[in-house]
């Protein structure tokens, strides 16, 4: 590794052997995110835990080519496919997803079924009519907000310099490509669609995440859903509550690896 | 390659080369890496270069020196914050278990 060619795509792919009783991908979020923050936070544990672990910069992400276009779900979905088809992996995996990844997570549930072990999804919900409502809203709100050079100077001030970068590296990555045209598109799923995903579900919110309307729809929809909710929290749960989502899930590992 | 001791100065040495190399001399003219250098301020780095970089210190010094397994019991300000001279003391600290 860590480059190989995935769906047509250089791909920057991180394998870490566990000792092969089961294996865990792992699906980053959207616009500055990468493998990184599985890589350097919960992948090391979840391997030491005896699974082997597959972590992998999603298209137009990290290290991994970015095409200007081809940023549908159908896309990431087939990417994933292709990428367990060339690395062998024939057992069913359990797939672990932050925010988009989960919604990725979902969706190649939903197509292929035989193929998932288990979820789990961090600040996450499936590409549903209202996910698209709102990740348009949210897409176009950003690509907005990154056009103006005062925003750059507001992030600087509020989040610090770093915040600035990654603020410009998104830029970047949305602006050169379809990326907030095409990601709504989906295919989108139905409500029918979630509940026939009957693999073990953990979903984990932040009370304040993107789902507080509702924390505990999804987990009621979905046949074996289950839920943790951290009280206080908003969105980004992978970073502020690492050490407690690496306990809920080598408590997860624990129970449904085999 | 597996490397059984050096000096704490020698190891900085031979990160910060390390460094130059995952970086490219062109990208950083005028920049001297010291042990004070931020991996992602002053360098202008990115954390997915750190899963870079992880692998190429783990090629270099061998598999027990592992730096994602270190950053995993960091939170994201010590990332963010990560100087080049903690990546030096993580090394030496591994290289001296050895002994």
């Amino acid at each position: 590794m860590p480059t190989m060619t995935v769906n047509g795509l250089q791909t920057n792919v991180q394998l870490i052997p566990g000792g092969g009783k089961e294996t865990v991908v792992f699906l980053h979020g959207m616009g500055t995110d990468s493998l990184a923050s599985f890589y350097l936070t919960l992948a090391p544990p979840i391997a030491a835990a005896g699974v082997d672990v597959i972590s992998y910069d999603l298209r137009g992400h990290g290290k991994t080519e970015r095409p200007a276009r081809g940023y549908t779900l159908g896309d990431f979905v087939a990417d994933l496919h292709d990428l367990l088809s060339q690395l062998d992996v024939d057992q069913p995996v359990h797939l672990v997803g932050n925010s988009f990844g989960g919604t990725l997570a979902y969706s190649y549930a939903a197509a292929h079924p035989e193929r998932v072990r288990s979820i789990v999804c961090i600040e996450a919900e499936p590409a549903t009519e209202l996910w698209a409502d709102k990740m348009t809203q949210i897409l176009d709100h950003t690509v907005r907000f990154l056009q103006e050079e005062e925003s750059y100077n507001w992030i600087e001030a509020n989040f610090g310099s770093h915040h600035r970068r990654l603020a410009r590296l998104a830029a970047d990555r949305i602006m050169s490509t379809s990326m907030a045209e095409e990601v709504p598109l989906g295919p989108l799923l139905s409500l029918e669609d979630i509940a026939k995903i009957d693999c073990p579900v953990l979903c984990i919110l932040g009370s304040h995440g993107f789902q507080s309307d509702d924390l505990e729809a999804l987990s009621n929809l979905l046949p074996r859903g289950e839920l943790h909710v951290f009280d206080g929290q908003g969105h980004s749960v992978l970073v502020e509550q690492h050490r407690n989502v690496r306990h809920l899930l080598l408590d997860w590992i624990g129970r449904h690896v085999k | 390659m597996t490397i059984q001791q050096e000096s704490p100065t020698t190891v900085f040495g031979s990160v910060a080369e390390l460094l130059y190399r995952l970086v490219g001399d062109a990208d950083i003219v005028g920049i001297e890496i010291t042990p004070e250098s931020t991996f992602h301020e002053d360098l202008g780095l990115e954390s997915i270069d750190l899963v870079t970089f992880a692998g190429i210190l783990t090629e270099h010094f061998g598999l027990d020196v592992n730096l994602a397994n270190f950053l995993a019991e960091k939170d994201l300000d010590e990332v963010i914050g990560l100087r080049v001279g903690d990546i030096a003391d993580f090394v030496s600290d591994r290289l001296a278990e050895r002994e």
